[in-house]
């Protein structure tokens, strides 16, 4: 009696087995069967990893060119303007007479700085007043504007270190103890885990897993769509697939579309940054602690808003434009702790803001498990609650099947 | 046949596309829906302007007067705040891989010692870049704060001297930069990048619409019915369907110019006419593109696909993530392909620099040459939506 009923489980325990795979097998096909599906999942995946990173190859902007108006004419003028031609970041393209013309040559797009040096720059440093040059830059993009900073800082400090070495020399105070007291104290700055300062380092990496997320997202939804719109009564599960089993359904499906992301995950997330050189100092094992729950949580989330997509193309019109607010939700542009309460909440509800933060935090900065615990444990949850409503979901859509079918 | 027999069929054309939009959620949504959102989202999503007060760590191992005041100054800074003291290298770094500070700052021991026996101690910080706009606005407040660190000892001691203020700054700093942000838009992050992600995202949704509704016609073999009301006149069918379109996203385009310039106060160094003018041109630029691609790919589906695509390439074309004259040469030349290139060049132009209008009419006229582009598909739409011989699934 006992024997056989816990051979009847076992029984029981294969033939759901079986079913599970049958359809992962069915999806699977499914997948390479509809063009508009293999064009998301298949080859999305493939195109954009490879087509990103090359757009932005350039990682920072190096001699931008700007143009200095020298109202001073001094050989420490001309020093000061030959200091900002030397560094990486700029380039002296135009030398002028004022700021009017410099000031045509921005609106032409022609230069994105100006550096103004005024007639009486080096009577007031003879003078030992304080001087002054006027910068101005181009706003239109960020990285101009770093470079006008940063090169104009480091050159006028610089040059400010050697004025006060000359004024201690004439003072009689020479050599090393010049140096002190114009600079008691040494600093040196170091930069983490992007050390040069690249912007694709730092923006693409969001936008890889991004990449994950929404195909996933739009693929899992046109997939759904099309079942709809192929299916006699717009079911979304047709009995013959269910056959009365829920898990089966909602296992089989999101096992197939993680067998294929498994695979892309590898490719997006190890292959493409070494490719392109960008940073990838994470563990192997790390890396996969967190992928697992994130392409889980990912592929409940796509089941449960695919339910309700009636057509192929309908989520992915209202939804393209999404992928924008998802980047900044994730916190990698706008610090997260600076953003509104109501939004950091709302930001937990989408798996790529985990994924995003958990994926620069192995990649980029090495982390080991312990500490991206916030993440993993965020994702494994959404795993959890997207599965339940993804269950839910899927279970009323049978039940509603049976209706149709008892129905003559 | 007549003018008025033409305006009688778009009249009917225009009937029957406002009915279509009222009768899915979809044409709404797409249109209003998202627009509104994204106003709402871009203009809620920073409690503050700038991000200010990020979190920093300390590593103070020799606990003197001067590292204190050091701490403090770092403190008083606008964008550092120091949130953690830790009693390691490692200890920080470890903070800094969870996310928790952006920065931090390590004073070795007899760091003061150092400082007064003329030893040139040094002070050691480290950014994250991993988070670039945080790491290198913090890098900027700190490397001034670490030149300042030795201005701050020479200030003392020659004010201990009696030497007098402005003299004691042209010590410490003998060059000043007066830093002239033309247009300042930094002094609100958020209001800075809605000026240029909000015209992004119409951009997406004008070229997805026009795909779909037209695309939508042939899918369900509507295009007929479609055609009839214009009788047979592709140009008042196109007419007819699009017009709404142009209105709506038209009105949401001024209403985000007014609602950046007028309401939130974002620089605005020119006329704001010109800024409605070039939305109105990038609206119907849009547009004139999406009936090009469904007019290649009279396939919903990949009608779809090939929107996003382009719609999303739009903001890397536009020039305000990385400046396109940085970008690898041969890429450079794709970003001509793209209206939002030339509306954010105006935007540069005026809004920001106030530049006088004749350097921005050759980006005016490059937004109305795309209006040719649906006269290349104009037969091919046609024969389309008569035969309907193009696959739906």
């Amino acid at each position: 009696m006992n024997e056989s009923n816990k051979n009847n489980i076992f029984l029981q325990f294969i033939s759901n087995l079986r079913a599970t795979i049958y359809i992962f097998i069915k999806e699977f096909k499914w997948i390479f069967k509809d063009r508009g599906v293999l064009i998301i999942i298949i080859v999305a995946p493939l195109v954009y990893p490879l087509l990103y990173p090359y757009l932005y190859k350039n990682e920072t902007a190096i001699d931008v060119p700007i143009a200095v108006v020298d109202n001073s004419n001094t050989t420490r003028s001309a020093e000061l303007t030959r200091a900002l031609d030397a560094t990486m970041d700029l380039k002296v393209a135009e030398k002028l007479d004022n700021l009017e013309q410099a000031k045509t040559e921005l609106y032409k797009g022609n230069i994105h700085g100006i550096l103004y040096i005024p007639s009486d720059f080096n009577k007031r440093i003879v003078l030992k007043d304080q001087a002054f040059v006027s910068m101005y830059s181009d706003m239109s993009s960020f990285l101009y504007y770093r470079a006008m900073v940063l090169a104009v800082n480091y050159a006028t400090l610089d040059m400010g270190e050697k004025i006060k070495i000359e004024r201690l020399n004439d003072a009689g105070v020479s050599g090393y103890d010049a140096e002190v007291s114009a600079k008691p104290i040494e600093n040196e700055g170091t930069i983490l885990y992007n050390p040069g300062m690249g912007f694709s380092s730092f923006l693409l990496m969001a936008v890889l897993i991004l990449m994950i997320h929404q195909t996933l997202v739009f693929g899992i939804g046109m997939a759904a769509g099309a079942e709809r719109e192929d299916n006699p009564n717009n079911e979304l599960i047709m009995s013959s697939t269910s056959r009365g089993g829920l898990f089966r359904v909602v296992l089989g499906r999101a096992l197939s579309y993680f067998a294929v992301y498994l695979f892309w995950s590898a490719f997006i997330l190890l292959i493409v940054p070494r490719i392109f050189n960008l940073p990838h100092i994470g563990d192997f094992q790390t890396m996969l602690y967190f992928v697992v729950p994130f392409l889980l949580a990912t592929i409940f989330f796509s089941m449960t808003l695919s339910v309700f997509n009636m057509q192929r193309e309908t989520q992915m019109i209202l939804l393209v434009f999404f992928s924008l607010i998802l980047l900044f939700l994730s916190g990698i542009s706008w610090p997260q702790y600076n953003m509104s309460g109501f939004w950091r909440v709302f930001s937990y509800l989408f798996p790529s803001t985990f994924g995003i933060q958990g994926f620069i935090k192995t990649n980029t900065m090495g982390a080991s498990a312990s500490e991206i615990k916030f993440e993993t444990v965020g994702l494994w949850m959404q795993t959890l609650i997207y599965f339940i409503t993804t269950s839910i979901l899927y279970y009323r859509e049978i039940k509603k099947n049976e209706k149709i079918t008892t129905i003559p | 046949m007549s003018n008025k027999n033409l305006y009688i069929f778009l009249k009917q054309t225009l009937k029957r596309e406002f009915s279509r939009m009222v009768s899915l959620p979809i044409y709404l949504v797409g249109t209003f829906g998202v627009m509104l959102f994204c106003f709402i989202f871009f203009v809620t999503l920073l409690e503050n302007g700038m991000p200010d007060k990020m979190p920093v760590g300390i590593v103070d191992l020799d606990q003197s007067w001067v590292s204190r005041a050091l701490v403090r100054n770092l403190d008083a800074t606008q964008q550092a705040k120091v949130v953690m003291h830790l009693g390691s290298y490692t200890e920080a770094r470890r903070e800094m891989q969870k996310g928790n500070i952006y920065a931090f700052l390590v004073i070795r021991k007899n760091f003061e010692s150092d400082a007064v026996a003329g030893r040139k101690p040094t002070i050691t910080f480290y950014v994250n870049d991993g988070y670039l706009v945080a790491g290198s606005l913090l890098m900027k407040d700190i490397t001034y704060l670490s030149e300042l660190g030795s201005g701050a000892l020479k200030q003392a001691i020659l004010r201990k001297k009696g030497v007098a203020e402005d003299r004691i700054m042209a010590e410490v700093q003998p060059i000043y930069v007066d830093a002239h942000m033309l247009g300042n838009p930094w002094t609100n992050y958020g209001i800075y990048l809605s000026n240029i992600l909000l015209p992004g995202v119409m951009q997406l949704m004008i070229i997805m619409m026009t795909v779909f509704v037209i695309g939508v016609e042939l899918k369900e073999k509507t295009s007929h019915e479609w055609l009839k009301t214009a009788n047979n006149n592709m140009f008042v069918a196109l007419t007819g369907k699009l017009l709404p379109y142009t209105l709506i996203f038209g009105l949401l385009g001024l209403f985000s110019n007014v609602l950046l310039y007028r309401h939130l106060h974002f620089p605005m160094n020119s006329s704001i006419g010109w800024m409605f003018l070039a939305t109105i041109l990038f609206v119907v630029a849009y547009q004139a593109i999406g009936i090009f691609i469904i007019g290649i790919i009279p396939v919903l589906r990949d009608g779809v696909a090939l929107a996003a695509f382009y719609g999303l390439l739009g903001f890397t074309f536009a020039g305000f993530t990385f400046p396109i004259e940085q970008m690898v040469n041969n890429i450079q030349i794709f970003s001509f392909l793209f209206p939002i290139r030339y509306y954010f060049k105006i935007y540069a132009n005026q809004a920001l620099m106030g530049a006088p209008i004749q350097y921005s009419i050759v980006y005016f006229i490059a937004m109305i040459v795309f209006l040719a582009l649906p006269f290349f598909v104009f037969m091919r739409l046609k024969s389309g939506a008569i035969k309907q011989n193009y696959p739906i699934k």
